[in-house]
């Protein structure tokens, strides 16, 4: 009901409107063309100046209402978010200049040289150093942008350092998979053909490869505060992306290419409860890249945690090849001694990487 | 694909109608045109200009009204609207726009707005309805391969808008299509027939921009009037050259890259496929690289967001400098610029690939170039901002549209400083920030471009005014509004919010924003009403506008105005005027304009 | 306009730009090419015999077209049509050899499309594909030319389509020993 009411009044504000623009049509051709256009000259302008002022209002007003809800607000959660918070701040400062003074130099000159009769116009088709003044100065701020962002990027792409946890991640429609090395720190070799969800090797691992043997599945993601972590990133079926807000960065998982990422956590789960004052918040994996129908629902969570929370946790967790044998032959106690030929035959799963 | 058509074109129409008949055709040619070789099949390019512009504007009709439909979930994620589900059924059960229908949504609005409106719908009116008139050529080098631009472009529409009747729907993997996604049926709805229909589209669509493109090349080139050098000619007309250049450099790549895609699509090739393990099902693909296709793609992508905005940078350029009755500020600066753009813009295109695994160091290289092409661009905002300085300006629709234009273009452009440094894009790719960017930038000013050239050249095309009032009010409605629209986005993008997500209130991070996206869906609703108005405008004005009653209504120098009110098929009816200047004597020696067909006179100052 | 008649014809210029858009179209596929020879699982290309029989046959073409061009202006219609016919039925022949080079690789069991097919031979089939839609293309136009020129009821000596034509069927020719040369060499 109310769709057609709206609809109704729609359609009775075209008409009016439209009659009004024929009708100011008539006027302005019985008032003179010369006339009118003065006067909707001198309108237009002064609607330019009040564009520029209740916009740059309108601007600080946006920021009052919405500043508090961005991750401006809050501190990076990570070492590399640092570096791109300070970043991002550089550039809103050099950018935010740059924006109010040509704006407010377009809307001020388009109504300080609206139509006059008494101006006579400046001809004045160019200047050389006027256009060099130009050409050069916003290259030298590029250029600052460009070594600070650079020097950054460097850092974050760099190697991770050698102490750094491994944690491997896999996307697939819809959701995150999680694998840890376990003791011997070294992810067992994974073969796409093996995948099969129904019988517990939904990664797909090579359970001929030992170092697989001790290797940790879960569905979250546990960290330990201050400790560097490599993510191995992958996926199943399409491109993902594993968007990390908090700790400002994200990185692709695609099929067939692994990728990697690292980065220090700053604060445990608890203590962002604190910053932020949000007594719910809890670190999220949000997948940053269309991945179909279920794209924005792919959630994932990152636990992060002192070193005695997280060893708690992960003794509280049982390897994934225990849990397929003890499936498969309830009775077989012979997963021990195979975990011990396998810390012989190690193989190197990152140098799949390379 | 296009070459066959080419040379068939040529052939063809090369010898019932050789270059040399052109001319003389020139006088007086009024034989009977049927109504099918006047208005369907016609060679003539104002008329092609004409149906480019047309068909343009429909599909804008279709693309907006897309836009609505998705901000009505987004704005209302709860709610139920019954009148959806009459009007779509299992699109929307219970009145709720599906998943599949929000991605099959984003991603026509996408691929329509930017291939079908922005690019067809603004290269292709204004090239065609400019080039000849402003440099000065009875048409276009070959009027046939012409036609047949538009008549691609139309089959291209058809096999678009034939997808969106699909059973499983059209293509959903957003604009840029990129595979997996996009090459295994079982990934998604969209990726069945749909996406099949989407690449037959684009092929169809990239013969006929390259045909188009060919043409306006070598019209700009070959067939410019007597004195007509090329430091003579109107910015448009550079702006429109480099365009062309741009899409026939860019789009045979992207060609390549969605054969490749069919290949791997239907005839199990590997491409783009390795190790894929999707809803369970082992795929027997090994060795392609997912990577490989964005690289195709963004070869093209990359020029293409150039190809909307360049004619929008070069009509915006005349008219602010026509309405400021002044010249334009440092024409070879812009032509510079211009130019520099358009070969960065081939440099540029793995700037949409920080994230995907490049290597550091090939990304610190197109972070430099990239950030380079804010130096050309400063260059042109600053220069238009010295246009304007003292000038005398009349606000005419066109030059409220261009004063737009500038601005939206400094707010997307300097956010662009942002996503080009790679080690913001961290942060920011793919969040709400990027959908602010590259709509206020490419979309809201590429279309404020094209309204600029709409209203100011319009007298030309039809011989008529659009209303001022209905034209001021679709002025500062779709200003204001595009700004409350897209701006609060940069915010929600800040706050790390994910794009191409139908909901957020699952999410911890993101779901502090429903009230905003409210705000957002209600003012895009009255945007999109103001556009309506618009088309009605246009189409109202081409039976009911008040006339035009002077071959110059505007008091400019380029030599469309030379022509008759409604000029005939073949421009002038006597001979083409000769050029002695270049377009922007505007105030100079305290004369309003110069028209460019006035020889220089013996004591005219020098500039 | 006298001095434009001094300057190359427009719808020859065209084509010279319609060239250099479709090299950008295999410049794109051979650079993929190279970008993923260097990846594992690449297999080596061998080159069937065939294609060497298509490639002298696309360019004894080149040279029936050229000759064609120069019957016309010598007004020699009786040889022009001869050369042109032979021209676009050499044409053909190029892709029907092309086709058996194909051929040949499914009698050797390597699978060009389809489960087990390898990316190196499937790059090579659509590349020379594509390539063969653009001889194709060049086929119908001498076909069309060829046509008006046995049609005695247009008389048309204008060399200019043809001209263009020629251009093109060289081009073509060209783009395949490039393509030819760069599969060999990318072994
Ligand atoms: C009333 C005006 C418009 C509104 C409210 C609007 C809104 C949106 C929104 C919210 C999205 C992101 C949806 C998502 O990622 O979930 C989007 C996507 C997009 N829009 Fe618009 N839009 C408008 C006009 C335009 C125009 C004029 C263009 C022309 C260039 C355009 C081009 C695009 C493109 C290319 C995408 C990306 C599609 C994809 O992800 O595949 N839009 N639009
Ligand atoms: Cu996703
Ligand atoms: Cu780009």
């Amino acid at each position: 009901m109310s769709g057609y009411f709206i609809f109704i009044i729609l359609v009775l504000a075209f008409v009016l409107i439209f009659q009004i623009s024929k009708a100011s049509e008539y006027v302005s051709v019985l008032k003179g063309e010369e006339k009118s256009f003065k006067q909707s000259n001198r309108i237009n302008a002064f609607m330019f100046i009040l564009f520029m002022v209740l916009g740059l209002f309108g601007a600080w007003w946006c920021n009052e209402l919405l500043y508090d809800r961005t991750l401006l607000a809050q501190p990076a959660a990570s070492d590399h978010g640092e570096k791109i918070d300070f970043m991002l701040w550089l550039t809103i400062i050099v950018t935010g200049v740059v924006f109010l003074m040509t704006q407010i130099l377009l809307f001020w000159f388009a109504f300080k040289y609206q139509h006059s009769e008494k101006r006579t116009v400046y001809f004045f088709p160019h200047n050389n150093k006027l256009e060099l003044l130009w050409t050069v100065v916003p290259a030298i701020f590029l250029t600052i942008l460009v070594g600070f962002g650079l020097f950054y990027w460097f850092k974050i792409t760099g190697d991770a350092p050698k102490d750094a946890q491994i944690v491997e991640i896999t996307g697939k429609q819809f959701n995150w998979m999680m694998r840890y090395p376990g003791k011997d720190n070294v992810l067992g070799r994974k073969n796409y053909r093996l995948t099969d969800a129904s019988n517990g090797n939904a990664l797909g691992v090579d359970w001929e490869d030992g170092a697989s043997h001790d290797d940790i599945e879960a569905s979250e993601m546990h960290l330990v505060v201050g400790k560097p972590v490599q993510l191995v990133i992958n996926a199943q079926d399409v491109i993902h992306d594993v968007g990390l807000v908090h700790f400002r960065l994200k990185m692709d998982a695609v099929p067939g290419i692994p990728t990697t990422l690292w980065f220090t956590p700053k604060y445990t789960t608890a203590q962002m409860k604190e910053i932020t004052g949000n007594k719910e918040f809890v670190y999220e994996i949000s997948c940053d890249q269309m991945c179909g129908s279920g794209h924005y629902s792919m959630r994932g969570v990152i636990v992060v945690e002192t070193q005695e929370e997280y060893d708690a946790w992960m003794a509280s967790k049982k390897p994934q090849y225990v849990t397929v044998q003890e499936a498969a032959a309830p009775a077989a106690p012979k997963a021990d001694s195979t975990a011990a030929v396998a810390t012989a035959t190690m193989s190197k799963p990152l140098a799949q990487l390379k | 694909m296009s070459s066959e058509t080419i040379s068939h074109g040529h052939a063809a129409e090369a010898s019932v109608h050789s270059h040399d008949s052109h001319e003389a055709h020139g006088h007086d040619h009024h034989h009977e045109e049927s109504f099918l070789t006047k208005y369907i099949f016609s060679t003539d390019h104002k008329m092609i200009g004409k149906q480019f512009l047309i068909t343009g504007i429909i599909w804008a009709i279709i693309g907006g009204l897309f836009s609505v439909l998705f901000r009505l979930q987004l704005g209302y994620p709860d709610a139920s609207f019954p009148i959806l589900e009459d009007l779509f059924g299992k699109w929307a059960a219970g009145g709720r726009i599906s998943n599949e229908f929000y991605y099959a949504l984003v991603t026509m609005h996408g691929t329509i707005l930017v291939f079908f409106v922005l690019t067809a719908g603004l290269s292709g009116t204004f090239a065609n309805i400019l080039i000849p008139l402003q440099i000065g050529a009875r048409d276009m080098a070959s009027g046939f391969m012409n036609m047949l631009s538009y008549w691609f472009f139309f089959l291209a529409s058809v096999v678009m808008f034939a997808s969106l009747f699909i059973q499983t729907g059209p293509a959903s993997g957003g604009w840029t299509i990129y595979p997996p996604l996009s090459a295994l049926g079982q990934a998604s709805e969209g990726s069945k027939l749909g996406m099949d229909f989407w690449l037959i589209s684009m092929a169809l669509f990239i013969v006929s921009s390259l045909l188009g493109g060919l043409n306006y090349i070598s019209t700009i080139l070959n067939l410019r009037t007597k004195g007509m050098s090329m430091t003579r000619m109107p910015l448009t007309m550079w702006a429109i050259f480099f365009t062309a250049v741009l899409g026939v450099l860019s789009f045979p790549v992207l060609l390549s890259g969605a054969v490749l895609l069919l290949f791997d699509r239907n005839l199990g090739t590997s491409f783009y496929l390795s190790e894929i393990v999707v809803k369970g099902e082992i795929l027997p693909n090994e060795g392609g690289s997912a990577i490989l296709f964005q690289h195709l793609f963004w070869f093209l992508g990359h020029p293409e967001v150039y190809i909307i905005l360049l004619p929008a940078m070069g009509m915006v350029s005349e008219i602010l400098s026509v309405n400021s009755r002044k010249p334009i500020f440092g024409y070879l600066a812009m032509v510079g610029s211009l130019f520099a753009i358009c070969i960065l813009a081939f440099l540029v295109w793995a700037h949409h690939m920080f994230v995907t695994g490049l290597n550091p160091f090939l990304g610190a290289f197109f972070v430099l170039l990239t950030l380079l092409i804010a130096v050309p661009s400063a260059i042109k905002v600053f220069n238009w901002l010295t246009t304007l300085w003292k000038g005398n300006i009349r606000f005419t629709p066109g030059m409220l549209f261009s004063i737009g234009f500038v601005s939206l273009f400094i707010s997307g452009g300097l956010t662009g400083i942002f996503l080009g440094n790679s080690t913001l894009d961290i942060h920011l790719h793919d969040t709400y920030f990027v959908v602010a960017h590259f709509h206020i930038v490419m979309g809201v000013a590429s279309f404020f471009g094209m309204f600029a050239g709409v209203y100011h050249w319009f007298p030309k095309m039809y011989g008529r005014y659009l209303n001022n009032t209905m034209a001021y009010i679709h002025f500062w409605v779709t200003l204001v509004g595009s700004y409350l629209i897209f701006w609060p986005m940069h915010y929600s993008g800040l706050a790390g919010m994910p794009r191409r997500y139908t909901d957020w209130s699952n999410w911890q991070s993101f779901n502090q924003f429903q009230d905003m996206n409210r705000f957002i869906s209600t003012v895009a609703m009255v945007v999109f009403a103001v556009q309506i108005l618009f088309v009605f405008n246009f189409f109202y004005s081409i039976f009911k506008g008040r006339q035009v009653k002077s071959e110059n209504p505007w008091g400019a120098n380029t030599l469309e105005w030379t022509t008759p009110i409604n000029p005939g098929h073949g421009n002038w009816p006597s001979d083409i005027p000769e050029v002695h200047r270049w377009a922007y004597d505007y105030g100079k020696d305290g004369r309003e304009f110069i028209p460019q067909t006035e020889p220089i006179g013996a004591d005219e100052s020098k500039h | 306009m006298s001095e434009q008649k001094r300057k190359i014809h427009p719808h020859k210029f065209t084509l010279w730009v319609a060239i250099g858009s479709i090299l950008m179209m295999f410049a794109g596929l051979t650079s993929a090419y190279i970008v993923k020879r260097s990846q594992a699982s690449w297999l080596m290309i061998e080159i069937p015999v065939m294609f060497w029989y298509s490639t002298a046959t696309i360019l004894a073409s080149s040279v029936t077209v050229q000759l064609a061009l120069k019957a016309l202006k010598k007004r020699e219609m009786i040889n022009y049509k001869r050369l042109l016919v032979v021209t676009a039925v050499l044409g053909v022949l190029f892709i029907v050899l092309q086709v058996a080079g194909f051929r040949q690789f499914a009698a050797q069991d390597i699978r060009l499309v389809g489960a087990g097919s390898n990316a190196s031979y499937s790059f090579l089939l659509a590349i020379s594909g594509l390539h063969g839609i653009h001889v194709l293309g060049g086929v119908v136009a001498l076909a069309v030319i060829a046509i008006r020129a046995l049609n005695s009821s247009t008389r048309s000596y204008s060399s200019v389509p043809l001209e263009i034509a020629a251009t093109y069927w060289h081009f073509v020719d060209a783009l395949w020993i490039y393509l030819f040369i760069f599969f060999t060499w990318m072994k």
